[in-house]
C-alpha cells in the first residue's frame, strides 16, 4: 500500500507490504498518526494484499477482544488485599500513637 | 534491574498525600481497575494462585508508592507498569511455563525469517479466524512467548494506545509497533495451525 499511489487497477501484489501491515495495524489499533492514516484512506482500495490483509487482522483484533474471555479477580482475592491494606493502616497508627505515648512520657 | 531502578527513583518522591487521601486514591483510582489486573496477570502467569500473588504485591508496591502517583493521571498504566515489572523481577524465573524464550533470542530467529513468515500467514482465512471458539483464540494468544503475548494483550484485549505501552513496556513507540507485528505473525502462525485442523483449507 505504502507504493500503491496513483494506480487505478487493483495492485494483486504489494512491494512493500511488510510496511503497509505495521501502518494497517496502526490505523486498526487507533495509534497511526494523521500521516498514515491519509496515507490509509487513499491507498487501501487500490492493493488487494492490503485490502485482504486489513480484513484479517481486524477480524482477529475482534477475535481477541469479543472471544477471549476476561478473567475477573476472584472476590477472595478483593478481600485479602483489602485487609493487607487494611493492615498497613492500623500499623501505621499503631506506630503513630505509639511515638505520641513515648514523647508524652519522656518530653 | 528495571524496577529496581524505579524503586529507588520512587523513594526519592516527597510524600505528598495524607493517610486519609492515600485511602481515597487506592479506593477510587486504583480498585476499579481490579479485574483488568488480574487478567494480565492470569494471561501473563497462566496460573490462577500466581495471578493472585501478583495482583496483591502489585497493590501493595502501588500503595507503599502512592506518593509517585499523580492523581488524576493514567492510573491504569501506572499500574499495569508495577505490574509487568513485578512479573519480571519476582515471577518470571519460577513461572510455570515449560519453556521461557528469550525476547532478543525470538526477536533474533523472528528478523531473519521474517519473509518466510509473511509467506506462511497470509493464507489464513477470515472465516477460520470468525468460525474460531473463543479457547482456541485463547490458547494460540497463550502458546506465544511472553514478550509477544503481553503486548497483544495490552493492545487488543486492554486497549492501551501505542504510547500508553511504551511507558509500561519501557520501549520506544517504533519498538512496540515491530514487536505488536511480529506478534501479530506468530498469533497468525498459531491460528492457522488450529484452522488447518479444523478442516479449513488454505487459500492457496
Amino acid at each position: 500500500m505504502a507504493q500503491c499511489s496513483g494506480n487505478e487497477l487493483m495492485k494483486e501484489e504489494c512491494e512493500n507490504h511488510e510496511k503497509c501491515m505495521k501502518m494497517i495495524q496502526a490505523v486498526l489499533d487507533g495509534s497511526a498518526t494523521p500521516d498514515e492514516i491519509e496515507h490509509f484512506k487513499n491507498n487501501i482500495e487500490v492493493c488487494k494484499p492490503c485490502v485482504d490483509g486489513y480484513e484479517l487482522e481486524k477480524s482477529i483484533k475482534e477475535s481477541l477482544k469479543t472471544k477471549v474471555s476476561k478473567v475477573c479477580c476472584p472476590q477472595k482475592t478483593i478481600e485479602q488485599l483489602k485487609v493487607k491494606i487494611g493492615i498497613g493502616l492500623l500499623l501505621i497508627l499503631g506506630l503513630v500513637i505509639k511515638i505520641k505515648v513515648i514523647q508524652e512520657i519522656f518530653i | 534491574m528495571e524496577f529496581e531502578e524505579e524503586e529507588e527513583e520512587l523513594i526519592e518522591s516527597k510524600p505528598k498525600y495524607s493517610e486519609a487521601e492515600k485511602y481515597r486514591i487506592f479506593d477510587k483510582e486504583f480498585m476499579p481497575h481490579v479485574d483488568s489486573m488480574y487478567n494480565f496477570a492470569f494471561r501473563l502467569t497462566n496460573d490462577e494462585d500466581d495471578a493472585n500473588d501478583l495482583m496483591q504485591d502489585t497493590f501493595m508496591k502501588a500503595f507503599r508508592f502512592i506518593n509517585s502517583f499523580q492523581e488524576g493521571t493514567n492510573s491504569k498504566a501506572w499500574l499495569f507498569r508495577i505490574l509487568k515489572n513485578s512479573f519480571i523481577n519476582d515471577y518470571r524465573k519460577k513461572s510455570k511455563e515449560p519453556s521461557k524464550v528469550d525476547y532478543q533470542e525470538v526477536e533474533t530467529v523472528y528478523n531473519s525469517t521474517e519473509d518466510a513468515e509473511y509467506e506462511s500467514t497470509t493464507d489464513l482465512r477470515i472465516e477460520a479466524v470468525q468460525d474460531m471458539i473463543g479457547d482456541e483464540v485463547a490458547m494460540a494468544l497463550n502458546g506465544l512467548p511472553v514478550d509477544f503475548r503481553t503486548v497483544i494483550i495490552l493492545c487488543d484485549i486492554e486497549g492501551f494506545t501505542y504510547e500508553e505501552m511504551a511507558k509500561i513496556l519501557d520501549i520506544p513507540i517504533g519498538t512496540v509497533r515491530s514487536r505488536l507485528h511480529r506478534a501479530r505473525n506468530l498469533l497468525k502462525e498459531k491460528l492457522r495451525s488450529y484452522a488447518k485442523s479444523m478442516g479449513y483449507k488454505e487459500l492457496r
